[in-house]
Parts: C-alpha cells; sequence; structure tokens
C-alpha cells in the first residue's frame, strides 16, 4: 500500500536517488505528452486534410525516437547504481517497458500521419472520418488518463482505462463494419477506405498500448501483474 | 516474479549526499512516530509446515528496556531465513536468543516459548553447550582461535568428544573444510596459525569450525560485514550450497545480500517484526508499508 | 571570494601561534625528558664510579717458608698442635725476607699487618688440608688488608683517608713496586657470605637469600594471584560484595610495604610460630605485597582478550571452563606473566618490610634451605652502606650494581616473554 500522506514516491535517505527517480518520471511524462500530441496532431492533420501539419507530425517522430533511448539509459544506470527495490524496482522496469509502449504509439501517429498525407493528396474527404474522430477522441483521452494515472499511481483510474479498452475495440469492430459496407457500395473507394481502415487500426492498437501502460500502472502500484488475467482478477487487485 | 535476482550487484550501495542528511532524519523521526506497528501482528507468512523453531510470543528484556515485543515465527526446516531492518531493531539479539547466547548478559531475560524440534530452548534443565553443539554461530567479525587452521575446525569435535582417533578427526576436518569450500587453499598449510589468512578465508574457516560438530542450524550474525565483494560473494556461494543440508537464520544489514541468499525475509523494526515473506516477494512488492520505505532506502 | 581570502588570513595567523604552542609544549616534553636522563646518568655514574673498585681486590703474593720450628708445629693433623701454633710466622718471615732491614719485632708486626686478618688460617687450613707440605716453601697469595687495599686503590681519593703509618706506605710502594701486591677481578664478592672484613665480604649469601625468597614468593603469589583474577573476571557476579573486593585490592596496592613487614612479624612469626630471618617468612610477606600487582595486571589481561575469542568458543558450545582455560589463560598469559615479573622485581627490591621480619641479621653462611637464616640483596646493601669499615663503601655501591642487574633483567625478561608470547588476533 502507498504511503497515502506522503507523495507517492516519498523521500529517500539519498537525495540524489530521489532526483533521479523523479528525473525518470519527469522525462517519461514529458515524453507522454509529446506522443499525445503526436495523435492529436495526426487526426488534426487527418480530419483536416492538412498535409502540412501531417509532416509535421510525422518528424516529431525523431524526438520521440531519441527520447526512448535516453529513458532506457536514465532506467539502466538507475539500476546499476542503485540497485533499486519494491517500488522504486516496479517503477524503473515498468518504465523500461511503457517507453517501448509509447514509442509504438509514436509509431502509430506516423503512420496516421502517411495516411494523412496521402488522403489529402488524393483530395476528397472520404467516408469515415467520423469514426476516426470518434475512436480518436475516446483513445486519446485513454492514453492521458494512462499517463496520469501513472502521475498520480492511481490504480483505479488504470483499472478505468483497461476497461475504456473494451469499449474502444468494440468501436473499431463497428466503425470497420461501416468502412466495409461502404467499400462494397463503391469499388472506386477500396483504395482510400483501405487507409481509414489503416488509421482505425493504428488508433484500435494506439489503445491497446495505453491499455498496456494501465496494466504498468497497476503493477507499479499494488506489486501484481495484471497482464494476461481476466479483468476480475485485475479488478480484485486493485480492490485490494 | 523474480526479475530481482537477475539485477546486476555490482557494489554496496553508496552513502550519500551529507546535506540531506538533516531533513532525511526529521523525515525518518516523523515517519516513525506516524506508523505505529500493532504489537505481535507479523504480516506476510511467518509460520510454516514443518518448522525447526518455533518461536511464539518471544519477549526479550534488557533490564527494563523490552528489547524484543512480542514475536512469533517459524523457521522451517533447511530453509535460508534473513533477518533484516536498521541498527538497532532488535534482529542480532532476536538471533542470539536462538542459541541462547544471550545468557551471558546478565541483565539479560528472555520470555516466550522457543522451540528447536518441540523442545524448548530455555527450559531451566536444557543444556546450552548441548544446544549450542546442535546450533553453530557465525559471527559478524571473522574470529578464528590464534592456533592453527587445523586446531580451529578441531576445536569443537575435540570438546564434545566426537573423535576418538586421529584419523577420525582429520576426517571431520577435511570434510568441514571441504564443505566451507577451503579445502583447497589450505590443504598444504593445516598447520599455519589461522590469523594469517584473508578476512575472507577466516570467514570460512569460521563456517568450518561451526560445521565441524555437525549442527542443525547455522546462525549467521552479519557474516559478511567486514569483508571484500569477492570474499562475500563466496560466502554467499557457499551459504547457498550449506542450505541443502542445514537451517540457516542470518542477519544482514545488506538487503541485497538478503536478496541474494535467503529464501524468506523477516523485517525488523524497532523490535517488532514487521513482516515476513519470501525474499522475492519483500522485494519486489513488500506488503507492509515499513517494510517497503526501509528496503527502498527511505530510512534505515 | 573577498571573505575566502580573510578567512584564509585569519587561518595563518593563528597557525602561527598554534604552530608557537605546539613547539613550546615539545620543548617542555624534551625538558622533561632531559632532566629524567641526566638524573639517571648522575645516580648510574654516581654508583658506578664508587662501585667500581668494589669488583678489584688486592692481593699479596708471598714465597712462604712453612718452617716447623718458627710454627712450633710438628704435625699439622694434631688439633692441639694447631691451636698452639704460630701461622703468622711465615708470613713475617716472607715479607721480612722482601724487605731487608725489618729487624724488631714491633716493625715486624707491623709489617705483618699488611696481609689481612685471614692469611695465618689460610695457611693453617692449607696444611690442615696437606699435612705433607710443612718444610716446604709455597707461594701464596693472601688478600690484602683492607688498609691496604683503600691505600692502593684509593691513595688519591680525599674520600678515603688513608689508616697506614708512613713507614708502611713505603713498604706497600716497594712491595707494589716488586709486583708483590697486586690488584686482579674480585671473584671473593661472588663466591662468599658476608664478613666483617671487607676484603672477605662477599654477596653470593644474600643473592641465594633473594633467590630463594623469590621462589616463595613467586610459587605463593602467582597461582593465587591468577587464579583470584580469574574468579573475578570470569565467575564472580557483578554485586557490591565483589565491587567491595575490587576496591579493596586496588587499596592494598597502595598499601606502605612495611605494613606487611608488621603483618608478616605478627601473622606468619608471632603466631605461627615461623623461625625469624628465613627466606619463607620473607616470601610469604613479599608475596602478600605483590599479590595485589598481580591480581590487577592479570585482570587487565584477561580484560584485553577480544570478546570474539570467547564468543566463538561459546558459539561452538564450549563450557565456561573450557572457555577460561583454552582460550582466555593462554591468551592472557603473557600480559599475567608480564605483570607478575614486574611485581616480583618490585619484591626483590623491597627491604622494609624484611627488616622487621629479621632478615637483617649478620649472616656468614650461605643459605642452604628455605629454612636457614638468610638475608637478601637490598638489606645486604644496607648494611654495608651503615658499616663503618672504609672497605665497606665501594662494596655497598658494588651490591647496588648487582642488585640493578638483576632488576634490569628481570625486566628484560618480562619484555622478551610479553614478545615472545604475545599473538597476534
Amino acid at each position: 500500500m502507498p504511503n497515502k500522506k506522503d507523495d507517492v514516491y516519498g523521500d529517500h535517505i539519498s537525495a540524489k536517488f530521489n532526483d533521479e527517480l523523479t528525473e525518470l518520471k519527469t522525462q517519461f511524462l514529458n515524453m507522454g505528452g509529446l506522443v499525445e500530441s503526436q495523435v492529436e496532431q495526426a487526426l488534426q492533420a487527418l480530419v483536416d486534410s492538412d498535409g502540412q501539419l501531417a509532416e509535421q507530425t510525422r518528424l516529431k517522430d525523431k524526438v520521440v525516437d531519441e527520447m526512448e533511448t535516453n529513458l532506457d539509459e536514465e532506467a539502466i544506470l538507475v539500476i546499476a547504481r542503485r540497485q533499486p527495490t519494491a517500488r522504486d524496482l516496479r517503477l524503473v522496469i515498468s518504465v523500461i517497458k511503457m517507453v517501448a509502449d509509447l514509442e509504438r504509439v509514436g509509431d502509430e501517429a506516423k503512420k496516421i500521419a502517411k495516411m494523412a498525407i496521402k488522403l489529402t493528396e488524393e483530395g476528397q474527404a472520404p467516408r469515415g472520418y467520423v469514426e476516426v474522430r470518434h475512436i480518436g477522441t475516446h483513445v486519446l483521452s485513454m492514453l492521458h488518463d494512462a499517463l496520469d494515472a501513472f502521475a498520480r499511481l492511481d490504480a483505479d483510474q488504470a483499472l478505468r482505462v483497461m476497461k475504456e479498452d473494451k469499449r474502444v475495440d468494440e468501436e473499431y469492430q463497428a466503425a470497420a463494419r461501416a468502412l466495409l459496407t461502404f467499400m462494397m457500395e463503391d469499388t472506386r473507394n477500396i483504395s482510400r477506405c483501405m487507409m481509414v481502415m489503416w488509421v482505425l487500426r493504428a488508433l484500435e492498437r494506439v489503445g491497446d498500448h495505453a491499455c498496456n501502460i494501465a496494466e504498468h500502472v497497476i503493477f507499479m502500484a499494488k506489486g501484481e501483474d495484471v497482464r494476461h488475467t481476466p479483468m476480475e482478477e485485475a479488478e480484485r487487485v486493485v480492490g485490494r | 516474479m523474480s526479475i530481482n535476482q537477475n539485477i546486476p550487484n555490482v557494489a554496496e550501495k553508496p552513502n550519500e549526499a551529507p546535506m540531506t542528511k538533516q531533513a532525511a532524519a526529521l523525515a525518518v523521526e516523523a515517519k516513525r512516530e506516524d506508523i505505529i506497528v500493532e504489537e505481535g501482528k507479523t504480516v506476510g507468512l511467518p509460520y510454516s509446515d514443518n518448522p525447526k523453531f518455533k518461536l511464539r510470543n518471544v519477549e526479550v528484556f534488557y533490564g527494563e528496556d523490552r528489547a524484543i515485543k512480542d514475536i512469533s515465527l517459524d523457521i522451517a526446516r533447511n530453509e535460508v531465513i534473513s533477518f533484516i531492518g536498521p541498527s538497532g531493531c532488535g534482529k542480532s539479539t532476536f538471533l542470539r536468543c536462538l542459541n541462547r547466547m544471550n545468557d551471558s548478559i546478565d541483565i539479560c531475560r528472555v520470555k516466550g516459548q522457543l522451540m528447536l524440534d518441540d523442545v524448548d530452548i530455555y527450559h531451566s534443565k536444557r543444556d546450552v553447550v548441548e544446544l549450542r553443539a546442535r546450533i553453530g554461530m557465525v559471527f559478524q567479525k571473522p574470529n578464528p582461535f590464534p592456533k592453527s587452521i587445523y586446531d580451529n575446525v578441531a576445536y569443537g569435535p575435540r570438546i564434545h568428544g566426537l573423535a576418538n582417533r586421529k584419523s577420525d578427526l582429520d576426517e571431520i576436518v577435511e570434510n568441514s573444510l571441504r564443505k566451507a569450500g577451503l579445502w583447497n587453499e589450505v590443504k598444504d598449510r593445516l598447520d599455519a596459525t589461522a590469523t594469517g589468512m584473508s578476512g575472507g578465508q577466516q570467514q570460512r574457516l569460521c563456517i568450518a569450525r561451526a560445521i565441524a560438530v555437525s549442527p542443525e542450524v547455522i546462525l549467521m550474525d552479519e557474516p559478511c560485514s567486514a569483508l571484500d565483494p569477492i570474499a562475500t560473494a563466496k560466502v554467499e556461494e557457499l551459504i547457498a550450497e550449506m542450505s541443502e543440508s542445514y537451517t540457516i537464520v542470518i542477519v544482514t544489514h545488506s538487503m541485497q545480500q538478503a536478496a541474494r541468499v535467503s529464501h524468506r525475509t523477516a523485517y525488523f523494526h524497532l523490535g517488532h517484526l514487521v513482516e515476513v515473506n519470501e525474499t522475492d516477494k519483500v522485494f519486489t512488492s513488500p506488503e507492509h508499508e515499513l517494510t517497503e520505505s526501509y528496503i527502498t532506502g527511505r530510512f534505515g | 571570494m573577498t571573505d575566502q581570502r580573510s578567512q584564509a588570513e585569519i587561518v595563518r595567523q593563528s597557525l602561527k601561534r598554534r604552530y608557537r604552542k605546539e613547539r613550546r609544549f615539545r620543548l617542555y616534553g624534551m625538558t622533561a625528558i632531559v632532566i629524567a636522563l641526566a638524573s639517571l646518568f648522575i645516580l648510574f655514574a654516581d654508583i658506578i664510579g664508587k662501585g667500581y673498585t668494589g669488583f678489584i681486590k688486592t692481593t699479596i703474593t708471598l714465597e712462604v717458608t712453612l718452617d716447623s720450628e718458627a710454627m712450633y708445629l710438628d704435625d699439622p693433623t694434631d688439633a692441639d698442635q694447631r691451636s698452639m701454633a704460630d701461622f703468622n710466622a711465615p708470613i713475617i718471615n716472607a715479607l721480612s725476607d722482601l724487605i731487608p732491614g725489618v729487624e724488631n719485632r714491633a716493625a715486624q708486626r707491623e709489617l705483618s699487618r699488611l696481609v689481612g686478618s685471614y692469611g695465618a688460617s689460610q695457611i693453617r687450613d692449607m696444611l690442615r688440608a696437606n699435612p705433607e707440605l710443612l718444610n716446604t716453601t709455597q707461594t701464596m697469595t693472601f688478600l690484602a688488608h683492607d688498609r691496604v687495599s683503600v691505600y692502593v686503590k684509593h691513595a688519591d681519593n680525599p674520600n678515603y683517608s688513608i689508616r697506614l703509618s708512613e713507614q708502611q706506605q713505603a713498604w706497600v710502594d716497594e712491595l707494589v713496586e716488586k709486583g708483590v701486591i697486586e690488584t686482579s677481578f674480585n671473584d671473593v664478592l661472588f663466591s662468599s657470605g658476608d664478613s666483617r672484613e671487607p676484603s672477605n665480604a662477599g654477596i653470593l649469601g644474600a643473592v641465594v637469600g633473594s633467590l630463594l625468597t623469590m621462589v616463595v614468593t613467586l610459587v605463593i603469589a602467582f597461582p593465587v594471584g591468577v587464579a583470584a583474577a580469574i574468579y573475578l573476571e570470569e565467575f564472580a557476579p557483578q554485586n557490591r560484595f565483589t565491587d567491595f573486593i575490587e576496591v579493596n585490592i586496588n587499596n592494598l596496592a597502595a598499601v606502605p610495604s612495611i605494613i606487611f613487614g608488621l603483618l608478616g612479624l605478627a601473622v606468619f612469626i608471632g603466631l605461627f610460630g615461623m623461625p625469624r630471618s628465613v627466606p619463607v617468612v620473607g616470601g610469604l610477606v613479599l608475596a602478600l605485597m605483590t599479590l595485589p600487582t598481580i591480581i590487577i595486571s592479570s585482570r587487565a589481561a584477561i580484560k584485553s582478550v577480544p570478546p570474539s575469542i570467547r564468543e566463538a568458543a561459546e558459539g561452538i558450545g564450549a563450557s565456561k571452563m573450557q572457555v577460561v582455560l583454552h582460550h582466555v589463560l593462554p591468551l592472557a598469559m603473557p600480559g599475567m606473566l608480564t605483570g607478575s615479573i614486574i611485581g616480583m622485581a618490585q619484591a626483590l627490591g623491597e627491604t622494609a618490610p624484611l627488616l622487621l621480619i629479621g632478615m637483617v641479621a649478620f649472616i656468614v653462611e650461605i643459605p642452604d634451605g628455605f629454612f636457614s637464616s638468610a638475608t637478601v640483596l637490598p638489606v645486604q646493601v644496607y648494611l654495608w652502606a651503615t658499616s663503618a669499615e672504609q672497605g665497606f663503601i665501594e662494596l655497598a655501591s658494588a651490591g647496588i650494581m648487582i642488585l640493578l642487574t638483576f632488576l634490569i633483567s628481570m625486566n628484560a625478561l618480562a619484555i622478551w616473554l610479553r614478545k615472545r608470547l604475545e599473538r597476534r588476533w
């Protein structure tokens, strides 16, 4: 149980260790923020058919990659220097893993941006943007909540994010079916619809990664791995 | 969840920044005052189905001072259990109750039930000498007798009359030294004085001396605190090997050591036994917040 | 930065003062050591300067004709004849031959006095042992008379007064020139007991007496002291009674030694009726006196045995007795021995308590057992220092030198033992 009276990552005897962990956390949240805005901008570019914005978004991926490398390095150094245990160990290990998730989210954003550029070049806005906008907002809020849960080490919120993922999946299924019908209606739209489909697929992946992050947050807070367990198990762990 | 064991343990955790000491001390004080440990309520898995030691409601007094406060614990057969905790938490005192090393301190009183194989350790008719032949002890500082290597190991069997012939004694000495992983290093100089050996060798000699009387339990009071990392690694290796045939209780200040060598870890705090759990559990997700704070270096 | 510079300035200024202080302090220490060394040097120089002549004897070598007529002696085996005989005659004749012109009896008597008073008995003893030497001529070496000895050794020393007549001085000078009077190493000092005659006095009796006394002291004080120390350190409970005992042992170490003499007189001689002046009583008294020293040093030695060794032995299942006998005692032994030897050295130099139990008597015989009358080295020195004869002055100093040699060698033994037996842990 985390000490409610203190900051979640309370004071170590070694202030330097404290600083290192705080730095790790801050950097991770920064990276999260960057990735979040990347997804947001990619969606914006897509919906608004803004090729320039899409290009910018694509280039941001380099920064994200760099941040990933830095964070991994930082985490490895903390392990080598401090041999963290318990809560600290879980934080460091989770950060290493969540960083990979964030990087993938960045990749998905890049993919969306690429599609946005292509679709913009093709001109006319096809069907399916409503679904994209809808699922996009949903997924973005999931990502945001997951990062927020991480910042506050809030297992309850993390659990909510996990549950959201189920709904995103359902929404994705529905949207995919709608697009399929649209493609069958007019075969000329197939190539463009496929692109929208990929965007949807990418967004669904972002949701999965947000869900992964939430699972790691629960691991950090509760010390139990809920990754490949049924939802009831996760509920039990969080409810403890 | 054994992530912990894959972590390279390059060095002991270095002591840090003097500037934060005061702040840290204040924080520690605040924490200690805030957190009240409920007496006799140990979190985790203090009991065992197959106990070697069965300790119930143990209390130790130094004069008026209550050094150990209502501790109940089982120590299983052939398990390695480590006692950790900040200085003065009573872990050494508790360890020394197990072979009645506290007897020689006049003002020290032990209350409660301490059973070794269902026989009371502190029974008035119980012979301390017999008890200590069954429970070997290794101390913080290597303390070989200023005699030859051979005589050090042979001392215990001699006083207990375990070997009648010289050849038997030679065999015991060789076996003990082999078990302690020291035979190859010293077989050519058994007559050399033990105090001339390196610190790590001396400590392993002390272990050999302890196992020469074939005890069932070995108590280790911070056995590596005076050793360099290589010697420490050798002793830890030895502990792992010995755990097949002995029950080992080890008090240590090095949490990494506890994490490396022991099956279960017990966390002591101001005379309370706060938590006992599988070592893997303690070092990845301890149940009690005091344990967590201590092992993550938030006080201690 | 300015702040720092001024701070450095302050430090530099105070540094000078500190170094001055340090130098001054060193100077005090060195002065103290110089004073101590100088006193020691003066003391030694004085003693050696006065005493070295004690190791030199003056002898007169004569060709004596053992003429039976001159001695009125026909049969040297006959005790009656021996007691009547004049054994001085051969000496007078021999000397007269060497110095012609001494005719009258008074002058001859003066001349014969150059030889010590035991010269005649030396001839008597020789003839009794070897009667066949009668009527032969023998070369014999006699100890010169004390006064001759003083004249030969100290003619120029204003501290000595020459008690020889002008005539005698001339004779002595002549005899020295002829090589009849010679000086050589004083073996008498080491081979005989006390005597009224300085030339014949030796210290062997006192040395033997001291050794016998020390044996008694060691045999009693060491085991008792060590046993007491072990009990107090290892077994005794910590309570008021043992505290009381401890305080009293410390007090006992500070009691003036003469009190122990009174105790010995009252208890051993008065109560138990032991004889006076014997090494046993002396040894008992000195044992009582050294006991506190031995107990205190033994306890310190036991305390200095590291507790880790005790723990190691206890942890392996050794009983209390085994811990003490196998581990504590061997490790404490060097310290105990050192303490004991220093206590013994103290006892060896002790005079006061022995005066009270009668070990101050004049004893010629070399003691042959613990119950024969004896004296000890420091008392012998005291006796000689208070004697009237001039020859005893140098003997007293020589005695002090011998005593010091004993003390120094005992201390050296203590140091050697400690170095030898000390084990490192």
